[in-house]
């Protein structure tokens, strides 16, 4: 009954913190939402797109509420901006000689924190990102002799410029697969931006004075609630379904692996109590699919990138709405 | 030339089984049928239908790369070019070469043809259509050269291609269509293929089934024209065409030439009653069928002319007379106003070839009466009847033939000769008559007729020594010493199409055969003013010395020869046709002639009325007797049980069994039975006494199914004769108000759906949102407010901001009864209950009626609804 009331209550949290983000970033709630699918599912999200659409902001938006002023109770939150000549050691840390113990000592780098805010990820060296992105998977820092576990809460929200552009080292398929989801950020709608310009000042403002809304400790339990959320046998068939469409289409030449599969799963689940509910439905899937699985498939041409999924979610949306219901 | 995959394994092997196979089968069926009418094709169709089928396999597969098709079909005609040079060169001898390049020509056409549509079916996409107009302009030039056309034929050559036509063009496009990437390609394509072929097969059995009885008339028709000619069916020798119409046409040549081959079935077998006064040597007569006594100048035919004056032809159906009863016209013998030289002579026909409806006869036959055939001969005979003659004894075979360098026949025609002699003029010949039987059309063709009958005759003083004269000409010899005319199946033809064909025969060809001679001779004799005719029927020859007075009569000698009228003595035969040196005799007929029939005490006609197979016993409403050859008939027909337990059962066109009888059949029964023999009639009897006085149930030997139907369904059809479109526009209405009811089936399937779905949407629990939602969905779809690439509650959203309702709340219930365990709160529930009519009502407000009324004609949106979506 305790727990029922928790997650009442942190439901409601996530509600505030989604309002409280809003303030700053302006008419993103679907981003918003997919960010925090991703913490919830445990794990990381690519966001991509042209500079200057809000992604830094956003990122440091949902640190700080989540971070709040003082670190009772709060997150730790870190940024490291990517350039070409950033080394693996400026992310994990390095030993320095301690002049007072006489000894080597581990200082700690950057991927030490709650938060990482990993801006312009594909500016890079692939070393470095590959770096990052083992610690992701793994969750911890093995240097030398010493294996250092990163912290229980450890969430990374990668930026990345389109791929397109210049002095940028694309990720390859292999290491975009440990981000659970990529979104693609995209331009406000034309009233929103007019609200922008007019209030710019006041978002700063709002920026600078977000509070904390969750702790750190109801995130941690709201991680742990996602693996407890219901989710019906039809919708892990569709799931199977998609995953399997995504391999036999003959536009898409790499498909969607089984570690995709499973992603999926936690993102729907993570989704569906982002959303204030307790169980995973169709919307869920409809919403989030492109998300999951876009950016872990390699299209044969444009065209396909535009289609191929789309007609795969539509068939298996379909088969959905029609199901029969027992009882 | 780039070599590349353009289908892969599963399309060549899906064209492969459903094109090729359904093809190869349909042209081996042509080429069969083809076979039967070309000569030079020599009856390989197995052979053939190899050629076109290895072509056609060899080209699909072949075409399934990425070949171009005129660079290879170049280099496939060069190489036929090539071999057709080496095999005219490498065969040795005028004959094998002509043979050899013939045999390569076919070979090479068929493979060409299968060679291109392989190709077509691969590639091109109206190729099909292409080929299925083909085939059916092949098979029309087939038909076109049938003589016989029955409406059985017709479909049987029309209705296979149609079908394959449809089937054809519909598969091409399937195939075409369909994604062989999939994995069910197969059993998509079988489910298709089956779904249409048992579409086509009822349309097919329905339509047969429909115009069955217009299929039946059309028939009839034709066959009943048919029947007006004589023998068209047992006849493919040269003079069926002849007798057909009476052309000396151009395009019988073909057909002569196609068919000479074929004609030495047996027709019928007669005996002939008729003997010189010796009694024992048989005198043998010819049988006419026809008299061809009019002539159509503008289409050079030989007609029959029913309204020739004074006519003398008898013409029942023998099929239709009842067993033993006889059918008599006693005009005729009137008519012939022949007294001189004249005796009554009777013939028993027997029938193989010739169609039961056919009467021939000697000439002046006034007398017919079918007869039962001996059981035993019943497998070789179809049929039977007697005849009686007013016959010329100066119409004797011998007489008539043409002598031809025999001398003791020359004597002793001349002996019947200097009877005709008597004869000066036609003076007293009725001028209409005369009139008639002399005429010939005025024009500088006929001309030339006249002067060279003149010249011809011009040493003959009595219109005999005129006859003999022609003949004489046409037996003459040119300046050196060669036959100035010869017999021959091919005359040719003259080099204008309208050219006068008679006068081309008589003055520049000089080759023919039998209607030739007739009918030159006929205008030979007209412009003399010698009244004669055409006669048409079959000569007679005496063969055999095993049995004296019968005689064996075989498609050849299908005949046709002059009647010239001598007052006094009638219609006197007479051949002019000049013996035909080339052609063999039939072979010697050597047969047994089938025994004569006992003489039947009894025979009553009349119609079924039950039959017990068991007991073997007939009822039967009797309503004429023959007994003891005097025949009772009555108006009130009687009942009488026939014992049948030793009859035979037999039709005109076989025997057949007691079971066959049914209630209203038109049957004759005879008895043989000595318990009749001893009854006599009296002058009182009537047929009530009759019947009171024979033994019940009456014995019966012989039973004959009388074929009443055909004469039913013509006298039915005759009203409608004239007015055949009545059916037509019936037919028409029909196929109208069927395809509209299909029509109107297929507009309102979308609104029944939606009627079905609205009633079924009621209901509370998890299944009633179902319900509901299903009725939603349908609804929606219907009017055009697809959901593609949307979520249930994206949609509802959009729905709601459109209508203004409240689809979104509901969907977000309906989601959570779906996908999860959990138990509605009690808003949720009301929701599920409520929402469903203000929703519709709402929705229905907001789309106007005509809007409404049209998206529900559409059943592509019904479709849709079903459908599921392709992933590409």
């Amino acid at each position: 009954m305790e727990q029922t009331i928790q997650i009442e209550q942190a439901l409601q949290n996530i509600q505030r913190l989604v309002d409280n983000i809003e303030q700053v970033i302006r008419g993103k709630k679907t981003q918003i939402q997919f960010i925090l699918t991703a913490l919830l599912a445990k794990g990381h999200i690519l966001m991509e797109d042209n500079p200057g659409t809000g992604k830094t902001v956003m990122a440091k938006t949902l640190a700080q509420s989540i971070a709040g002023r003082s670190n009772e109770g709060g997150v730790n939150f870190k940024r490291i901006q990517f350039t070409p000549d950033l080394l693996p050691m400026d992310l994990i840390g390095s030993h320095i000689f301690d002049d007072a113990q006489k000894e080597f000592i581990f200082k700690k780098g950057p991927l030490f924190c709650n938060v990482l805010l990993a801006d312009e990820i594909n500016r890079a060296s692939p070393k470095v990102q590959s770096a990052l992105l083992e610690c992701m998977a793994e969750h911890q820092i093995t240097m030398g002799d010493t294996t250092y576990p990163l912290e229980k809460l450890f969430f990374t929200i990668a930026t990345q410029n389109p791929v397109e552009m210049e002095g940028t080292y694309p990720l390859p398929a292999a290491q975009l697969d440990r981000f659970f989801l990529k979104i693609v950020f995209g331009y406000v709608d034309e009233e929103t931006e007019l609200n922008i310009y007019k209030d710019y000042l006041g978002i700063q403002n709002n920026l600078d004075h977000i509070h904390q809304v969750l702790s750190m400790d109801e995130i941690l339990f709201l991680q742990n609630e996602t693996e407890k959320i219901q989710i019906h046998e039809e919708l892990i068939t569709a799931v199977r379904n998609i995953v399997w469409e995504t391999r036999k289409h003959a536009d898409i030449t790499l498909g969607a692996s089984t570690r995709s599969g499973i992603t999926f799963l936690k993102c729907l689940k993570a989704f569906a109590l982002v959303n204030g509910r307790t169980f995973v439905t169709e919307d869920d899937i409809q919403r989030i699919t492109h998300a999951v699985l876009d950016h872990r498939l390699i299209y044969r041409n444009k065209e396909a990138k535009q289609k191929a999924l789309a007609a795969i979610l539509d068939k298996e949306m379909n088969r959905l709405s029609k199901l029969k219901i027992e009882g | 030339m780039s070599i590349g995959k353009v289908h892969n394994w599963k399309k060549v092997i899906t064209q492969l089984l459903l094109l090729g196979v359904p093809t190869i089968v349909l042209i081996g069926y042509m080429l069969f049928n083809i076979n039967q009418y070309n000569a030079i094709l020599h009856n390989d169709w197995k052979m053939q239908t190899l050629y076109f089928t290895a072509a056609l396999v060899v080209s699909i597969i072949f075409y399934s790369f990425r070949f171009r098709f005129i660079t290879t079909a170049a280099i496939l005609f060069i190489g036929y070019y090539i071999a057709y040079k080496v095999i005219s060169k490498s065969a040795i001898g005028e004959f094998d070469a002509f043979n050899a390049s013939v045999r390569f020509m076919i070979f090479a056409t068929l493979c060409s043809i299968g060679w291109i549509t392989g190709y077509g079916f691969s590639r091109s996409r109206y190729y099909t259509i292409f080929w299925s107009v083909f085939l059916l302009a092949t098979q029309v030039l087939v038909l076109s050269k049938t003589v016989v056309v029955t409406a059985g034929l017709l479909i049987k050559a029309f209705v296979p291609i149609l079908v394959y036509a449809v089937y054809i063009i519909y598969t091409a496009e399937l195939i075409r269509n369909s994604n062989n990437n999939d994995k069910r390609f197969g059993w998509f394509i079988l489910k298709r293929m089956f779904g249409f072929g048992v579409l086509l097969l009822l349309v097919v059995l329905a339509l047969l089934q429909f115009y069955d009885k217009d299929f039946q008339a059309i028939e009839q028709e034709w066959g009943g024209a048919n029947a007006k000619y004589d023998k068209n069916k047992s006849n493919s020798e040269s003079m069926t065409k002849e007798n057909k119409d009476g052309t000396l046409g151009n395009k019988d040549q073909t057909q002569l030439s196609a068919s000479l081959n074929k004609g030495k079935r047996l027709v019928f077998v007669a005996k002939l009653d008729n003997f010189f006064p010796d009694g024992k040597t048989p005198n043998p007569l010819y049988f006419t069928a026809y008299y061809y006594t009019k002539f159509d100048t503008l289409t050079q035919t030989f007609e029959t002319d029913s309204l020739m004056p004074k006519n003398d032809l008898f013409r029942p159906n023998p099929s239709k007379i009842p067993l033993y009863f006889a059918k008599t016209d006693s005009t005729v013998i009137k008519n012939t106003q022949a007294t001189k030289a004249r005796k009554v002579v009777t013939a028993e026909v027997y029938k193989t070839l010739l169609a039961p409806s056919e009467y021939v006869a000697p000439s002046t036959s006034f007398f017919c009466q079918p007869l039962p055939v001996e059981n035993s001969f019943k497998e070789q005979y179809k049929s039977a009847y007697r005849a009686k003659m007013w016959v010329s004894e100066l119409n004797s075979a011998y007489f008539i033939y043409n002598p031809a360098g025999n001398a003791p026949l020359k004597s002793f025609q001349e002996q019947r000769f200097n009877v005709l002699r008597q004869v000066p003029d036609f003076k007293e010949v009725d001028p209409a008559m005369m009139k008639y039987y002399t005429f010939m059309p005025k024009d500088a063709e006929y001309d030339r007729i006249r002067t060279l009958a003149q010249e011809v005759t011009k040493d003959a003083k009595t219109p005999l020594d005129k006859i003999i004269a022609i003949r004489d000409y046409f037996l003459g010899k040119d300046e050196f010493g060669q036959p100035l005319y010869k017999y021959t199946n091919n005359p040719g033809v003259p080099g204008l199409p309208s050219a006068n064909k008679l006068t081309y025969f008589l003055f520049e060809n000089r080759k023919g055969y039998c209607a030739y001679y007739a009918g030159a001779t006929l205008f030979l004799l007209r412009a003399l003013g010698i009244p004669s005719r055409v006669a048409a029927g079959f000569l007679t020859v005496d063969r055999s010395s095993k049995n004296p007075g019968w005689y064996w009569f075989y498609e050849d000698q299908a005949h046709a020869w002059v009647q010239v009228y001598f007052p006094g003595y009638g219609w006197i035969d007479f051949d002019t046709t000049v013996p035909d040196t080339e052609t063999q005799q039939s072979p010697q007929p050597d047969q047994t002639p089938p025994l004569g029939m006992q003489q039947a005490y009894l025979v009553a006609d009349g119609k079924v009325v039950s039959v017990d197979t068991t007991t073997k016993m007939v009822e039967m409403t009797a309503n004429k007797f023959l007994f003891q050859d005097k025949e009772f008939t009555t108006n009130n027909p009687q009942k009488l049980t026939v014992d049948a337990k030793i009859a035979t059962v037999s039709t005109d066109t076989g025997t057949a069994k007691l079971s066959d009888l049914k209630k209203d059949m038109h049957i004759t029964a005879a008895s043989f039975a000595e318990a009749l023999k001893n009854l006599q009639p009296t002058p009182t009897d009537s047929f009530g006494s009759i019947l009171a006085r024979i033994p019940k149930p009456t014995p019966v030997d012989e039973i004959k199914i009388i074929d009443e139907e055909k004469a039913a369904a013509k006298a039915k059809k005759d009203p409608f004769a004239t007015e055949t479109s009545v059916d037509w526009t019936r037919a028409l209405w029909i196929t109208l108000i069927v395809i509209g009811a299909l029509l109107l089936l297929l507009f309102i399937t979308p609104y029944m759906i939606w009627l079905f779905f609205n009633a079924k949407a009621k209901g509370n629990e998890a299944k009633g949102a179902y319900l509901k939602h299903r009725a939603v969905m349908y609804y929606l779809n219907q009017l055009g407010y697809f959901r593609n690439n949307t979520g249930p509650y994206q949609y509802a959203s959009q729905v709601d901001t459109q209508f203004g309702t409240q689809l979104s709340t509901f969907s977000n219930v309906y989601q959570k009864i779906k996908y999860s365990s959990m138990a509605l709160t009690a808003s949720e529930a009301e929701t599920v209950n409520g929402f469903y009519s203000p929703f519709i009502t709402q929705v229905r407000n907001r789309v106007p009626f005509k809007t409404r009324f049209s998206k529900f004609l559409n059943i592509y949106n019904t479709i849709h609804y079903f459908t599921q979506p392709k992933t590409n």
